[in-house]
This record gives structure tokens, sequence and C-alpha cells, in this order.
């Protein structure tokens, strides 16, 4: 089962401070949908509205068209699959995963076939008669979804789940996600604040900050062509290059890029993969300063002579690498001008 | 410096238990004092005990009232956690505060109250009013072990199983008390550890139908006798059989 959600103008206030400003956002049927930002940003207070556990100060949230105000989080076709997991930990990992059944009256038999078979999806069935403590992190997480999913919600929310482990097991975890997530097509709405996190699953992400919706979009296009300042950064890192605006085309010391839109008060920023000894425009010479080996990258720190004030790096491939102090003309790709 | 160690646990065994054991082995008493020397073993005293029937009729009044006491202690003392860990009410520190003061009361205060106030409105001293003031003893006590145990894991279950659409009982009795259960049995057994025990309160509250321990009082205003320290045995086994339980079914489930 799966459905599509609309926010409209929600608010979110507590006391004086304001959690959620003014959020419209539109999530459709299917789609794996993650909210990304720093903490305090207003994500999970949205996750959190979404699943009922909150009545927003004003607005409202459809879920597959329907007003979902005054429906208590039981009553919606929600589930929450939680940071800490929340698994009952006298219930044996069959029974955690069928309570949801359980509670909508299945009998005995029918919902342990169905928990049998979440169990299987998550490749923990061999465990249906162990307790939640016998398991490891990963594992309970698992649990966690199987017990989510086994009541077949509209959409599943997800708050930081896989923030307790380590980063081989999130990388894993990530796969999964996405992996079930495509196989029962229901609505995920995943809350992180790790960006390589939002990239690896996200079918769109939605970038917020103090409140407010900073960018949406898939991830290609939050990574390379964010929408504010804000996003750019936090996708990853930024080099700001000083420049000024003649005749619609962007001026730089020693070359000049045209552009469409350009944006008030703009910054001309380049990912640090996009800085090297190639690409579509110079940025001029620069010394080389300092160079760290990253496996499969060198990050270079280099001093453009013209603007001696700024430091750009760059990314460069294996083999690559100047001497340090050498003297090399560098060149920019893939621009993208932001208003400071 | 080890020997003294182990010297100094004699001694504190020593001064614990030897009271209890005094009374045991002049249980076995032949003559009429249970004073030394001891010159048993016979198991006549008990026969006696067990053959006094108003004694039999006071350990059973003690069993009823120590039993259901501290289930209606339980419960309500469960409740009152609950609530008040769940929701915040202004002044809700302050109603903790008023929950667990009877602790710091003496029995023997908490007994003539309640003496008074049942005298005024009427109602007779009896096993059912000293079964009030027992829960009036053991339900902060209660109310402080269980609400000692409640956490955010547990909270969070809740909030779990309310998501997957379990109603409010539900939640309680698939959830919140199976998780709890450990802290319930050990309130609930010390509870009724304490209602078996508790001798001022059922003194003043009772007239005909008394609790054992008031029976054993009235037995003692008569003197010494191997008697007494058979039914002091008694009381004693039924304490120790209680700990046992405890000990097996609460505090070795918790620590798996």
């Amino acid at each position: 089962m799966t459905a599509n959600v609309s926010f409209h103008s929600v608010q979110q206030h507590f006391g004086n401070f304001v959690a959620l400003e003014n959020i419209n956002l539109e999530i459709e049927a299917g789609e794996f949908l993650v909210l990304l930002g720093p903490s305090g940003c207003g994500k999970s207070t949205l996750l959190f509205i979404l699943g009922g556990f909150l009545t927003p100060t004003n607005g409202q949230v459809l879920i597959a068209g329907s007003d979902m105000a005054g429906v208590p989080p039981k009553s919606r076709p929600t589930t929450t699959m939680f940071q800490d997991y929340a698994l009952f930990p006298h219930m044996s990992l069959r029974d955690n995963v069928a309570f949801g059944l359980r509670m909508k009256g299945q009998n005995k038999k029918t919902r342990n076939l169905k928990a049998d078979e979440m169990l299987d999806l998550v490749g923990l069935a061999d465990k249906a008669n162990h307790k939640p403590h016998e398991l490891s992190g990963g594992q309970r997480q698992r649990i966690a979804l199987a017990r989510a999913l086994a009541v077949d919600p509209e959409v599943l929310l997800l708050d930081e789940p896989l923030g307790a482990l380590d980063m081989k097991l999130r990388r894993q975890m990530q796969e999964e996600l996405k992996a079930i997530q495509r196989k029962v097509g229901t609505t995920f709405v995943h809350v992180t604040h790790d960006q390589e996190e939002a990239m690896a699953i996200a079918d769109r992400i939605v970038v917020m900050n103090h409140g407010k919706i900073e960018d949406v979009g898939s991830p290609e296009d939050i990574y390379l062509k964010p929408n504010s300042l804000f996003s750019a950064n936090f996708m990853g890192e930024m080099n700001i290059v000083p420049m000024t605006v003649k005749k619609g085309k962007v001026v730089l010391p020693f070359d000049s890029i045209s552009a469409e839109n350009i944006p008030e008060n703009p910054q001309l920023c380049l990912r640090p993969e996009n800085v090297g000894l190639t690409g579509e425009f110079e940025l001029g010479p620069a010394t080389l300063e300092s160079s760290a080996f990253f496996g499969t990258y060198h990050r270079c720190h280099f001093r453009p002579l013209a603007i001696p004030e700024i430091e750009l790096v760059a990314h460069l491939p294996l083999g690559e690498v100047p001497e340090v102090s050498a003297e090399v003309r560098l060149f920019g790709s893939n621009p993208v001008l932001l208003s400071a | 410096m080890r020997i003294l160690s182990w010297f100094y646990l004699a001694l504190i065994f020593g001064f614990i238990f030897l009271p209890v054991v005094v009374l045991v082995l002049f249980s076995f008493q032949d003559s009429r004092l249970p004073i030394p020397p001891f010159d048993g073993p016979t198991l006549k005293w008990y026969v006696n005990v067990i053959g006094d029937r108003d004694l039999m009729a006071a350990l059973a009044n003690s069993l009823i009232v120590s039993l259901i006491s501290a289930a209606v202690a339980l419960t309500l003392g469960f409740l009152a956690a609950q609530g008040l860990s769940r929701i915040h009410l202004p002044g809700s520190v302050a109603m903790r505060g008023l929950m667990i003061a009877p602790m710091t009361v003496s029995y023997l205060i908490i007994a003539l109250g309640l003496l008074n106030v049942f005298n005024s409105i009427g109602i007779r001293p009896s096993l059912w009013t000293t079964g009030i003031g027992h829960v009036v003893i053991n339900l902060p006590l209660c109310f402080a072990i269980i609400f000692a145990a409640m956490g955010d894991h547990q909270k969070n279950a809740e909030r779990a199983a309310r998501d997957l659409g379990a109603s409010d009982m539900h939640v309680m009795f698939l959830v919140t008390a199976p998780m709890l259960m450990p802290a319930l049995l050990a309130a609930y057994f010390l509870s009724v550890t304490f209602s078996w025990d508790e001798f001022i309160i059922a003194y003043l509250l009772t007239r005909f139908d008394v609790t054992l321990p008031v029976e054993i009082w009235s037995m003692l205003r008569s003197g010494l006798s191997p008697a007494t320290n058979a039914i002091g045995s008694l009381v004693f086994l039924v304490s120790v059989a209680l700990l046992f339980l405890l000990e097996f079914t609460v505090f070795r489930k918790q620590k798996t």
C-alpha cells in the first residue's frame, strides 16, 4: 500500500520558538523522500506531525487526500520506525512483528504467517523465537522495520533509524532499506542529518534549516545545482570564488562565463572536484600549498596568485598532483551561482 | 586483613541472625520455658500451635489481609506512577512528593489517624480497616518502586505500540505491565511481607478477627513459651519462602 502526502502551510510553534515556519510540500505515492538538515532544523518535528504525535499550530496535513487533523497515530495509515527501535523486550521477534496485526484483531495463525513473511523480508526468519536483547544493533533495526511494515502502512516514517549503527553497517542498511522500499512500494519518509545517507537512499531530498525548506530535488540536483548557499554547503564542501558581473556575464580575473538567471548578490561556487588542471574556464595561476592523500583522490589546497586572500580546495585524481609550492594553471567546471 | 574481613562478615551475620537462630532453636525446647539450657528437640509445640484454632484463624486472616491489601496497593501505585510519569501537570513534582510522604510517617501515627477517621465516620475496626491501613502504608512503597523503574525506553515502546494501533488498555496490559514485571513483582512481594509482619495498625484497627502479629502479642502477654517461638518460626518461614520466590522469579529474570 502506498499514498501521497501533502503539507499545506504547516507551522509549529513551541512557546516563542518557531520550529516550522511555513511548510508546503508534496510527497508522491511510492516515493523515498529524505528530510535532511542539521539538528534543530525541524525535520523530526515535521515527521512527528505526519505521524500524529504532534498537532501543528497551523496548517493542514493530507494523506491520500484526506485531512489528518485530529486523527491519532493509531488511526493513521502511517507507522514509525523510531530512532531507538523501541522493540518490546518481553516479546519474541515474531510477536514483536505481529503486534500491529494483533491490534487489528487478526488471529494468531494469520498474523504469525505474515510476521514470518516480514521476518523473511529482512533476513531474520531463523530468529523468530529469539528475544530482542539477543540481537545486534543492525538486527534490531531490521526487526523494527519488519514490525512497522507488517501492518501494510501507506506511509512509513523513519526517524534517523541508522543513527546508532557504525559506518559500514550503516552503508549496508542503506542499501537494504532502499531495496526493501522498492519491493514493498510504500512511501518512505526518512529523517537524517547525514548528507551521504540522504544521497544514497533518496529519490528526492528536502533540505531544511531553521524550520524552513531550503531546497527540494533529486540527489543529483541538490548536489550539483543547489538552490541556496546553505543547501550547497550542507551537501558538501564548496569553494567560493570572488567575481563581478558585467553585462550578464560573470567576470573572473582570467576568464568570463556567460550565465543565465544571475541571482541578486551572486557568489560563484565550485565543488572541490570541479577545480582542477583542466576545465571549462580558467581560474588563473595558483601555487599548491599542501596536499593529502585520501585514497581515491588527493585533496589539495591552492592559493591563486591573483586573489591571494582566498584558498581553493581541489580534489585531484591520483597521479596528477604537482609538487608542493609549484605553480600551476587552475581551471573550473560546473559553476553554480548562488545568492549570498 | 583477609581474616579480619571474614571475621567482620561473620560478626555482621551473627548480629543479624542470632535472634532468629535462638528463636527457631528454642521452638524445639522440651520444657515449658524457651531459655537455656536446650533440652529438646521436640515438635510438640508445633503440634500445639497448629492445633490452636484461634492462632490458625489469625494466620488465615493475615494471609487474606496481606495478599489483598498488597494487590490493591500495587494496582493503585502502578496507576499513580503511570499517570505521573506520562502526564506533566503543574505541580506533578509536589504530587509525587505527596504520594511518597506517608513513608516518613510512623505507623503508630498513621494508625491513630485512621482510628480517628473510622471512629468519626462510624466504621467499626475489622480486618477491612486493617487492610485499608496496610494499603495506606504500602501504596507509597509500590509507587516509589514502580515510578523508579519507569524509563525512556519504556515510554518509547508505549509510543511505538500506540503507533501500531494499540488502545490505552492494550498498551497497559501488553507493553507497560510486562516491561515493568520485575518492579511490579518486587513491589507486590515487599508489600505482602510488610503487611504480613505489621503489628501496630493491625492492633489498633482490629477487634474480634485479628491478624497473626496481634494474636502472637496476646499470647506473649501470658508469658514466654516455646509455643510463641514455634509460631514465630512459622512466620519467619513464610517470610523466607516469599524472599526466595522473589529471588528466583524477579531478580533471576532481571539478570538475563
